[in-house]
């Protein structure tokens, strides 16, 4: 890609709607080589950039999901014991370096991205980071510095194309500063109505424009009320898909409160938004 | 084009250091990230430049608003606007002040002003006793300090009240627990570690014959303590914010002070220097000694980002219950609060006293909520509370009443 507007048209091409900021952000990671580091409120986008991203490249698309005590073993790579044992059992196991060869190890997303040998680097996606535990952190930098993972018993894997890493967070927790150091940074806000409308529409090709205005507006609207989890662009799309799928052609509030379970996420929210709806969304 | 002729490397490195001016936090990595971005990204406009700039310069969204003020003094025309982060140096703040507290009693006697916390002592009830050695003690004995655990927050002088912060600090071994899901090889270990397993089986020409265990490591719950630094608590915020600090520096806590919103203190108080810290904070606290929104602000802390913190933790709430907002509020917030967290402890500084029920609206609303409610008049108490964290970690049949 050359230029900040070719990833806007490029995502754009597998309807993934990027602002200026996410594609200069995109298109530094992908000419610097490092590694792009998304947070933004929940359902903003972050996960979807990362999958636009890997469909618009045409690469293959890993993914990473964090959760607390993910190790080595689940991250980078794991020996494969069962098998191991049965080459014992059978007594081919004659040296070290009959047990630890390529043929026991077993890839895991991080290893799989470095040794990945195709005409395009994968896109990695190391999706809510900060769910993980901070020791998890540390095992990172190696591969997010030099795109190399180190297995002792075998040496030093390095990427022959570095793979095109995406690490999203939600910042329940703070991330260390070498691990922010080692990547480029992009907060995605969330976009403002017409943006929001553009989107729907690219995702949800069957609802009627009426329709999609009415919602955004409403979602723009609801935003503002004082709630546990605002709903985001993920719940907006799912509210408009379920919509459609009841048929709707415009915003009622009958349909608007038979489907609020798509908006609202808690029974304090429900409450708070079928409020708002009677008197507020349009007959 | 902008910036046509210019040299990349001296602009970044005079940008970066109006940034650092600033008080980001911007390195050599960043600074070069700039310099190579600015390569393949030629700044065709000022949004160019800006996205440029703030993907490659930019590691926090906390910076963000920091970052935009500086690029807009750097490149908009506006004259310069006043920085709030680091505008002021810390160290600038008078120590010596010392603020009289009214006392619970009838005695308010205020002279001075700008103690960035309330501590201190009640001119009158220290004359009587500590006339002659109050300035000469420059550290106090583990005997001293005894005598004062039993004296209520106002008769202390700050001295006083670091040193019981720093006997609170090596008060607090004991932290509560839960099941982690890392694992480490144990003897007692229930489930077969392959990996030691076969390594061990080397010595035995690969014949698994010892077979190594492991178990889940434990690990800390997250403590995340909430102070009230409204006007009614002014005499306990000093050594509530001792006891914040000692949360910070031992473990892995998240601290809030409170009045009419919410400031996160985490990041001040584990400052190494006490004083500084204590400092740090007060700056940081500019609603201090105000009214109080108990329920709005704790609505506060869940609907941020820092909201997750609570989920399986500890959360400590230091207030004495007089909220400005109605007891529904309070009850609504709660209840969210006690979803969320494992448990939740309040400290109240009147709940001490003898014949004491907790009659204000707040307080009454938010105690169905709450596992334990302590008294929080004495370093004693605070002691006891920091001991109740111990009995957190044990099963429920342990603990000396039901929790729920």
């Amino acid at each position: 890609m050359k230029n900040p507007e070719e990833v806007v048209q490029r995502l754009d091409a597998v309807d993934y709607l990027a602002d200026e900021g996410l594609a200069m952000a995109v298109f530094l990671a992908l000419r610097l080589g490092k590694p792009l580091l998304l947070e933004g409120e929940p359902g903003v986008g972050k996960t979807a950039a990362a999958k636009a991203l890997a469909q618009a490249l045409d690469t293959p698309f890993l993914r990473l999901q964090c959760y607390e005590g993910l190790t080595a073993g689940e991250a980078l790579y794991e020996w494969n014991y069962q098998r191991q044992l049965l080459h014992i059992r059978l007594g081919l196991a004659s040296d070290d370096a009959s047990l630890f060869s390529e043929d026991f190890l077993l890839e895991r997303p991080i290893l799989r991205a470095v040794r990945h040998d195709g005409p395009t680097p994968p896109v990695l996606l190391i999706d809510e980071i900060d769910r993980a535990d901070d020791e998890f952190e540390a095992l990172l930098f190696e591969f997010l510095g030099e795109a190399a993972v180190t297995v002792p018993e075998l040496g030093t894997f390095a990427a022959t194309r570095p793979p095109i890493v995406v690490l999203t967070s939600n910042r329940s927790r703070d991330l260390h500063d070498a691990l922010r150091r080692r990547c480029l940074y992009h907060w995605i806000d969330f976009p403002p109505p017409a943006q929001v409308a553009a989107i729907v529409r690219r995702a949800v090709p069957e609802a009627s424009a009426p329709l999609i205005r009415d919602t955004t507006e409403f979602i723009g609207r609801v935003r503002t009320l004082d709630l546990d989890k605002a709903p985001g662009l993920a719940e907006t799309i799912d509210w408009v898909s379920a919509l459609a799928a009841l048929g709707a052609t415009e915003l009622v509030a009958g349909d608007t409160l038979r489907t609020l379970g798509t908006i609202a996420k808690t029974p304090d929210d429900r409450l708070t938004i079928a409020a708002a709806v009677p008197q507020e969304s349009s007959p | 084009m902008l910036l046509r002729g210019t040299d990349r490397a001296a602009f970044a490195v005079a940008f970066v250091a109006r940034l650092r001016r600033a008080g980001l936090r911007v390195g050599i990595t960043e600074t070069d990230d700039l310099v190579r971005a600015l390569a393949v990204s030629p700044p065709t406009s000022r949004t160019v430049l800006y996205w440029t700039a703030r993907v490659s310069l930019v590691r926090r969204h906390d910076d963000l608003a920091v970052f935009d003020r500086v690029f807009a003094t750097v490149f908009d025309d506006t004259p310069p606007l006043p920085l709030s982060r680091s505008a002021l140096p810390p160290k600038s703040r008078e120590n010596s002040v010392h603020v009289a507290v009214p006392g619970t009693g009838g005695e308010t006697a205020t002279e001075g002003e700008g103690l960035p916390w309330a501590t201190l002592p009640a001119a009158v009830a220290a004359d009587d006793e500590s006339a002659d050695d109050g300035l000469g003690l420059p550290e106090l004995q583990p005997s001293a300090l005894a005598a004062l655990a039993d004296v209520p927050f106002e008769e202390l002088d700050q001295a006083q009240t670091e040193a019981l912060g720093a006997a609170l600090r090596a008060a607090l071994t004991h932290w509560p627990q839960r099941r982690g899901r890392r694992h480490r090889t144990d003897p007692a270990g229930r489930r077969v570690a392959l990996r030691p397993t076969i390594a061990r089986a080397r010595r035995t020409g690969w014949e698994a014959i010892t077979v190594v265990r492991e178990r889940p490591v434990p690990r800390p719950r997250r403590v995340v303590m909430l102070c009230d630094v409204s006007e009614s608590m002014r005499a306990q915020a000093a050594a509530y914010l001792q006891l914040m600090r000692a949360f910070t520096t031992v473990a892995d806590a998240e601290v809030f002070a409170f009045a009419t919103r919410l400031t996160r203190l985490t990041v001040p108080l584990r400052h190494t220097s006490t004083r500084e810290a204590i400092d740090q904070a007060g700056a940081a606290v500019d609603d201090r000694f105000g009214g109080t929104r108990i329920a709005g602000n704790i609505t506060a802390l869940l609907d941020s980002h820092h909201g997750d913190t609570v989920r399986g933790g500890v959360v400590i709430v230091a207030s004495d219950g007089w909220d400005s907002d109605p007891p529904e509020a309070m009850a609504a917030a709660m209840a969210r609060l006690r979803r969320r967290a494992y448990r939740v402890l309040w400290l109240n500084p009147r709940a001490g006293t003898p014949g004491w029920t907790p009659k204000v609206g707040g307080m009454a609303a938010a105690l169905p909520f709450c596992d334990r409610l302590l008294p929080a008049a004495t370093f004693t108490d605070l002691t006891e509370a920091v001991h109740h964290l111990r009995d957190l970690s044990r099963p429920a049949s342990f603990r000396s009443s039901p929790a729920r």
